[in-house]
């Protein structure tokens, strides 16, 4: 069965760009035209080769990725070339924008829930299909899942995405065909709890917790953890975009904002895929036929009841531009990637309202903390650490069921694997302390202590110099003596 | 239904066998019009769910993880017989998916070990045409990225790699890594880089060589093509092969030719800096070369301020130590030079 896959042709001038759409670090996206197609309305993406740090080859196996894979709720590539220093990926226009937009523009309390269900299932059979392909998305969020004002849902962006029949061969050189993948991507509100600080890997599974957050973003018109009061320090804005909810910041669920009511399926769906065990969490396919799907309404029930009278993509993106102008004009970029370095231990999800609190990691330093304080927080008095967010004074619920039962498990649990445990989550704990500095530093001018780690990559690199120093004298030398 | 049908587990060999079946019909199903369209579209779903047990035997599924004996058995039985070479020309017939499903059990099976061998590579040795049907997917859309992942996983075997590069086949890199189709000409280009970078020795004996028309052929179509990221992806490549210690007969030769180092002072002053930083890590060698020729002294020389400029102002994105004590011995060495006479 050859693909009967229209042609587009691999040329910028068949294409007219109507008008922009859409801008990230170093791609833009814009709405087009396809002239020999019969003007078909394509969206470009545009990368920028030369900006974009990405290496070659991930970009190589994104694209690749995008075009081998063939199902109606994924959006594929029609083709890509490059113009002058950008690749064109040209794509189906997805007139509605992404959920994420939908939501945010014209449902910020959340879809109802008989929409919610058609968009979840849509979404869900895309994630099935890849996992039964191999692949990992690594990055589901409403902002991901685009939709067409003829209710297709299609989920987009391969970027982080990743086989588990393609080895890395650029790391040790071993070829590991087990199902399980040890690097971290993604984005941190939707990244489950084995992505973040297991030493074991994650699996498929993890899609699925993603998918669970993307429910509740749905739901509630925002992923959880996401709802901050205005703040005034840098450090504060940091979490801007991902705004702590009232809700969630209360340790003993006032539940006075609950006000909206949730079906039993509902809940125990997002539940099952919020289970802190992914050994737990029901498989894309499985989760398909969960009673919440049963009744699922066709796509032509969220055409009547939420695509239309939404603005277009257009209209959309310039209301999201001119709120992001109105936000101080600080830097984006660099805020969005110390967002995506947040870490958090685990979740607390309550069945009842709906809701997940995060659980801070239970360890003995914070981020910013002198080394003394850390050694006194060394011992175990039980009191958990919240990361990063002590620094950002919120007043976050520090102890609570999980973190307890976390704590019982250090006690009669396996020594070594805890000790892994503990020492990727210092690693990361690390990795945001070096975060954390570098803003201390541009805010203040002071220069925060290097940790060790740092100092050690310092040593490595001096002694890389040497030594590449040192091999062009041999070889010189080398030189000299067969030349004369 | 199936299930009723779901009789005790096949063995590799089983599976294999009726896979070879398979294959065969469906090579030979085109000619023979007169068959049942039914009938042929079972047998093609039955060819895909067999290349999907392989693939789960071989990698594992969500339920089990690969049995090392199992790999092993299917590996022996799969290279026993001819069935890769029916594989390879059966693919066009195959859908997508399946597609896909046997370009990663070949992949897998080229490092599958029977007995401590990679039996792969001795099938390709006594088998290596197969690389001519291979490489000639890069010319067909719909084919390339399979066959072209075929290909990259095969040159893994040093016998095939050095196949390759003293056939005739090295040459259409030069054109499929510009290929207008992004996905399948950064294919070529991964393939390309492998085979020049993979095995040292065969790529030693292979620049030495063919240096003469391998490097007029880099500089006029890689380095000066009109195309950004061929260009890019060109000056990274070179790097990547002058700096490895096994190429040093090669790299001091590269860098004693002046229109080499007129092509890399073109590419210092490009105004993309990814590519100026690549030039600059090819053009330090030009510069460290402690036995200059007269010409290229000269040529140093006569730019000399303008080159002192340039790098002095050419600086990584992310501060990198070891490029900037790079940076200063080149400055130190061009400010130090003499003009020569010509001998």
């Amino acid at each position: 069965m050859a693909r009967n896959k229209l042609e587009f042709p691999l040329d910028s001038e068949a294409y007219e760009i109507i008008c922009k759409i859409g801008v990230g670090v170093s791609a833009s996206v814009y709405k087009a035209i396809c002239i020999p197609m019969n003007s078909t309305v394509v969206a470009i993406k545009a990368i920028d080769l030369d900006q974009s740090r990405a290496d070659f080859d991930s970009l190589r196996r994104e694209s690749k990725t995008m075009s081998l894979l063939s199902h109606p709720n994924i959006l594929n590539a029609y083709c890509s070339f490059t113009v002058d220093r950008c690749l064109w990926v040209v794509m189906p226009f997805m007139s509605c924008g992404s959920l994420h937009s939908i939501v945010s523009t014209s449902f910020p309390d959340g879809l109802p829930e008989n929409c919610i269900s058609v968009f979840l299932k849509e979404t869900l059979n895309a994630i099935s299909y890849l996992h039964d392909q191999g692949h990992l998305h690594r990055d589901i969020k409403a902002g991901n899942i685009l939709v067409d004002s003829d209710g297709s849902v299609k989920l987009a962006d391969f970027g982080v995405s990743a086989s588990i029949y393609e080895p890395v061969t650029s790391s040790s050189g071993t070829t590991s065909s087990s199902l399980r993948l040890t690097d971290i991507a993604g984005t941190p509100y939707w990244m489950a709890p084995e992505v973040v600080h297991s030493h074991t890997g994650y699996g498929f599974k993890a899609d699925i917790w993603s998918f669970g957050i993307t429910a509740l973003e749905l739901a509630h018109g925002r992923p959880p953890l996401s709802h901050l009061p205005p703040l005034k320090s840098l450090l504060m804005k940091i979490t801007k975009r991902f705004h702590f909810s009232d809700y969630e910041i209360s340790t003993s669920g006032c539940g006075k904002k609950g006000n909206k009511k949730f079906s039993k399926a509902f809940r125990e769906m997002v539940g099952l895929c919020l289970e802190q065990d992914p050994a737990k969490r029901p498989s894309a396919e499985k989760l398909l036929k969960h009673p919440f799907f049963k009744n699922c309404k066709g796509v032509d029930f969220v055409v009547k009841n939420v695509l239309q009278g939404l603005s277009n993509t257009e209209q959309m993106f310039i209301e999201t531009q001119i709120l992001m102008k109105r936000d101080d004009d600080e830097d984006e970029e660099e805020e969005e990637e110390i967002v995506k370095n947040r870490r958090i231990s685990g979740w607390n999800f309550r069945e009842e309202d709906l809701q997940l609190s995060p659980v801070f990691p239970t360890e003995s330093e914070t981020s910013g903390s002198s080394p003394r304080e850390e050694a006194s927080q060394d011992k175990p008095d039980g009191n958990s650490v919240v990361l990063t967010g002590s620094e950002l004074g919120l007043g976050l619920s520090t102890r609570n069921e999980e973190a307890k039962e976390q704590e019982d498990e250090v006690v009669g649990f396996d020594r070594n694997l805890m000790l892994e445990k503990l020492k990727l989550l210092k690693k990361s704990l690390e990795h945001q302390r070096a975060r954390v500095s570098v803003i201390i530093e541009a805010l203040s001018g002071e220069k925060e202590e290097k940790s060790r780690e740092e100092e050690l990559l310092e040593i490595v690199e001096k002694l890389k110099i040497e030594l590449e120093a040192e091999k062009m004298k041999t070889l010189s030398a080398e030189k000299e003596s067969v030349l004369g | 239904m199936k299930g009723l049908f779901k009789s005790k587990p096949r063995t590799p060999a089983d599976l294999i066998r009726q896979t070879r079946d398979l294959l065969l019909y469906a090579d030979r199903s085109n000619s023979l019009p007169d068959l049942r369209e039914s009938k042929r579209e079972e047998k093609m779903a039955e060819l895909s769910r067999n290349i999907r047990d392989m693939k789960s035997i071989l990698y594992g599924n969500s339920e089990a993880e690969p049995v090392a004996e199992a790999c092993a058995q299917l590996t022996q039985e799969f290279f026993k017989d001819d069935t890769l070479r029916l594989l390879i020309t059966c693919l066009p017939k195959l859908n997508l998916e399946t597609r896909k499903d046997a370009t990663q059990v070949v992949a897998n099976l080229q490092r599958q070990q029977v007995n401590s061998r990679l039996i792969a590579s001795d099938y390709l040795e006594a088998n290596i045409d197969l690389m001519d049907v291979l490489i000639e997917g890069f010319e067909n859309t719909d084919m390339a990225l399979h066959y072209g992942a075929m290909f990259r996983e095969c040159i893994r075997h040093q016998i095939v790699a050095k196949y390759v590069l003293e056939s005739e086949h090295v040459k259409k890199f030069f054109n499929y890594i510009q290929l207008p189709n992004f996905d399948i000409a950064a294919d070529a280009a991964a393939t390309f880089k492998e085979l020049l970078t993979r095995h040292k020795s065969t790529v030693a004996e292979f620049l030495t060589k063919n240096e003469d028309w391998f490097f007029a052929d880099y500089n006029s179509k890689l380095l000066e093509s009109k195309n950004y990221i061929t260009r890019r992806q060109a000056i990274k490549l070179l790097g990547d092969i002058l700096l490895d210690r096994s190429n040093s007969a090669v790299m001091t030769k590269y860098v004693s030719s002046m229109d080499n180092l007129r092509i890399m002072m073109n590419l210092l002053r490009e105004n993309s800096k990814s590519i100026q930083i690549e030039a600059f890590h090819v053009f330090k060698l030009f510069a460290a070369n402690q036995n200059k020729p007269a010409d290229i002294i000269n040529i140093l020389v006569a730019n000399r301020s303008k080159l002192l400029r340039l790098l002095a102002d050419l600086k990584p994105d992310k501060e990198d130590e070891r490029f900037e004590a790079d940076k200063s011995q080149v400055l130190r060495e061009i400010a130090a030079l003499e003009p020569r006479d010509l001998a």
